[in-house]
């Protein structure tokens, strides 16, 4: 079999807080094109994946690779390579959102000039007379869409997301979710940590369901029934599987 | 990357409203006292200038009199204060502002030998100098103390991570973005001060650069406080425990370190009281010193010296007064006795002020402060300088009173006679203020101990950067 070269990868990850163990072998692959839902409940792993890859935590043991390099020994390689998103996107209140992307830029090493830093903005559909106002008037979908246009002026190779849909409401969802395909569809790579089951057949190419720091299941998102991958979910979520 | 951060810091905190609010209070405040002060001083050195040209002309005016009659006339000097006593009275409180030049004694500013009062009570003051270095500092803790602590728990700490700012670059760019937002208030206050001193007094050169000497100083110590409040900000885990650090420092450095600086400085090294003083005066001028013998015996020593020196056999036959040759050379003397007292106290009062420094590792406010008397000129060391300069002018004016005492009489008459032009022919105390080197060279352990916090406190923002993590 001719596998794809993953551009996210993890080898046999642990990662333990103090005693606990927070990952536990965990093994993922996400290839180029690819959307990966990481589907699990609160306290799954789900973040401390995402944080290891961008070299927040360290592994206890195994490896984290991004195309097949560890950031944890080329720090480089998160900030040429990686988008993040978190689940609030956290940017500064006192400054507009042009001036938030421009800034967040610049420390990218992209310089981007005022009319450009619009059109990223109005491509990542936020409404114009948005662009201006103080971040602290924004919702969090708006915030949301600035984050997604520091990732994709940043042209990452891959992009973290951590539970991109809470907290927003179905269109804004279901808009987001659009944007994510499109950029899997131009060849990013995209690993996103989620709990919401529907939100993750929408978009991924492939869905593995976490618990306990353990990956339980994997699905082909294109194969998998709705009702099958919900039964899995919730029996897993209940501790029946 | 590092001027990016430096302007986002600038933009960020320029609009949060608390720079605004705070830093507009505290220019009101700082040019409320300014005014007070600068009017304060310019009313002081008229009255210093014409309670100063009265007293001479009353001495110009004396009427025909013996010219040692006139010497107990007396003569008042005065210290004048530079402009940049403006913004900081030092140690005026505390000391007269007027020196009684009289014969056979030398007077002290409103003496006042334990100078604990000086030592204790010249931090408590409340003027324009406070403002700068104890309100200014607590602006800069309003404004800097969540400075690491609010990107963390907003998480933007992370989105910097994940685009890889160097952690060096993060901190150093906050502490000079926050510098350059602060010098919005600060500049203001600096040009309003400016004016205010160039419309009431005509500032030298020298004036200029105490001036400009004073506010280096003063960036280096807000520097100070914005290093070691964002250090703080980024090693304790919650913006609250980094407030109430970063408040006991504040208050450590302003209002403890002074009193524990004062207290260890007099146990060290206590002051005579002033009764103990004086008498030991007395006591070394009747006694005399170094085998010197006795006041008795060294008059009748002089009188067989001078006897033999003209060749008499009797005072009577002198061809020169011999009551003001004995008087000179009683009160060269005393002279001696008094310099070597005089001395000896004030080389402990600046003993004492280098001692208070034992309080320097609670904070950089003591250093300051010291600094900025000494550049005001109103320190121990200028006030020194002044009364040596008095002290220089009473033996000049005496002296000429003695010299005409003496050529105008012989043996023990004492019909001697003076009149107004002789009174006129003595020259007015022509005083003007040791310059910015002499400051420099009495402050050069403040500045040493200033530079000493200001290199602790960047090695606390280096090694804070190391604990940046997410
Ligand atoms: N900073 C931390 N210190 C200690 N334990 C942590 C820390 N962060 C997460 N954990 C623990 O690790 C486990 C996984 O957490 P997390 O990755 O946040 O899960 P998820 O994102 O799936 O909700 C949980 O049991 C959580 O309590
Ligand atoms: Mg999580």
């Amino acid at each position: 079999m001719n596998t794809p070269p993953a551009v996210l990868e993890a080898k046999n990850l642990i990662v333990n807080y103090k005693q606990h163990c927070a990952i536990d072998s965990l093994n993922l692959r996400v290839p180029k094109g690819c959307v990966y839902a990481l589907l699990g409940g609160n306290g799954a792993g789900k973040t401390t994946t995402i944080s290891t890859f961008l070299t927040f935590n360290s592994p206890t043991s195994g490896a984290v690779f991004i195309e097949g390099e560890s950031p944890h020994e080329n720090p480089d390689l998160v900030r040429a390579k990686i988008a993040y998103l978190p689940e609030n996107v956290a940017l500064y209140e006192m400054m507009s959102g042009v001036e938030n992307l421009t800034f967040f830029c610049t420390l990218a090493g992209i310089t981007i000039a005022r009319e450009q830093a619009q059109q990223l903005l109005s491509d990542s559909g936020l409404q114009d007379d948005a662009h201006g106002k103080r971040v602290s008037m924004y919702s969090k979908g708006m915030r949301q869409k600035v984050g997604l246009a520091i990732a994709s002026t940043k042209h990452a190779k891959a992009m973290l997301l951590d539970e991109p849909t809470s907290g927003l409401d179905p269109s804004a969802a279901n808009d987001f979710a659009q944007r994510i395909r499109t950029a899997a569809d131009n060849g990013m790579a995209v690993l996103m940590a989620t709990h919401d089951l529907f939100n993750a057949k929408q978009v991924a190419d492939r869905i593995g369901i976490m618990k306990s720091g353990r990956l339980v299941e994997e699905f082909d998102a294109h194969t998998v029934q709705h009702d099958e991958l919900e039964q899995k979910y919730l029996a897993h979520a209940r501790g029946l599987a | 990357m590092i001027t990016a951060i430096i302007r986002k810091e600038f933009i960020a905190t320029v609009r949060d409203g608390r720079l605004l609010t705070l830093g507009c209070s505290l220019l009101l405040i700082f040019i409320g006292f300014l005014l007070a002060s600068t009017f304060q001083l310019q009313q002081l050195r008229q009255e210093k200038e014409s309670v100063g040209i009265t007293a001479k002309e009353q001495w110009n005016t004396q009427s025909v009199k013996n010219p040692h009659a006139a010497a107990h006339y007396g003569i008042y000097v005065f210290k004048p204060d530079l402009p940049v006593a403006a913004l900081d009275s030092g140690l005026r409180p505390f000391i007269g502002q007027s020196l009684w030049l009289e014969p056979h004694k030398r007077n002290l500013e409103r003496f006042n030998p334990s100078a604990d009062d000086i030592l204790a009570n010249r931090f408590g003051q409340t003027t324009t100098s406070f403002v700068l270095y104890a309100l200014l500092p607590l602006l800069i803790v309003a404004l800097t103390f969540n400075s690491v602590s609010q990107e963390r728990e907003r998480g933007t700490l992370r989105m910097l991570h994940s685009l890889g700012v160097n952690a060096n670059a993060l901190v150093f760019g906050k502490l000079l973005g926050l510098l350059a937002a602060f010098s919005l208030v600060l500049s203001p206050a600096l040009i309003v001060a400016l004016i205010l001193l160039q419309q009431n007094f005509t500032l030298s050169v020298d004036d200029l650069l105490r001036l400009t000497l004073l506010l280096l100083l003063f960036l280096v110590y807000y520097t100070i406080f914005v290093a070691i409040a964002i250090a703080a900000s980024a090693y304790f885990k919650t913006s609250r425990v980094t407030l109430f650090c970063l408040l006991a420092f504040w208050l450590g450095g302003v209002f403890i370190a002074p009193r524990l600086g004062a207290v260890a400085a007099q146990s060290l090294t206590p002051n005579p009281d002033a009764k103990q003083f004086w008498a030991a005066i007395k006591k070394d001028i009747d006694q005399g010193i170094n085998g010197d013998g006795s006041h008795e015996q060294r008059e009748k020593a002089f009188e067989a010296q001078v006897l033999a020196q003209y060749n008499v056999s009797r005072k009577e036959d002198l061809p020169v007064g011999f009551v003001s040759l004995n008087r000179q050379f009683n009160d060269g003397y005393s002279v001696r006795i008094h310099a070597l007292h005089f001395d000896r106290l004030r080389d402990n009062f600046t003993l004492q002020q280098h001692l208070t420094h034992l309080a320097s590792w609670l904070g950089p406010s003591l250093a300051i402060r010291s600094l900025s008397m000494t550049l005001a000129g109103m320190d121990l060391a200028h006030q020194r300088h002044f009364e040596d300069a008095a002290e220089e002018y009473r033996h000049y004016f005496i002296n000429l009173t003695e010299d005409w005492d003496r050529g105008r009489s012989h043996g023990t008459e004492r019909g001697a006679k003076g009149e107004e032009a002789d009174w006129r022919s003595v020259k007015d105390f022509d005083y003007s203020a040791p310059d910015l080197l002499f400051a420099l060279h009495t402050a050069r352990l403040d500045i040493v101990v200033l530079l000493l916090w200001l290199a602790l406190a960047l090695t606390l923002l280096t090694l804070s950067a190391k604990r940046l993590t997410p």
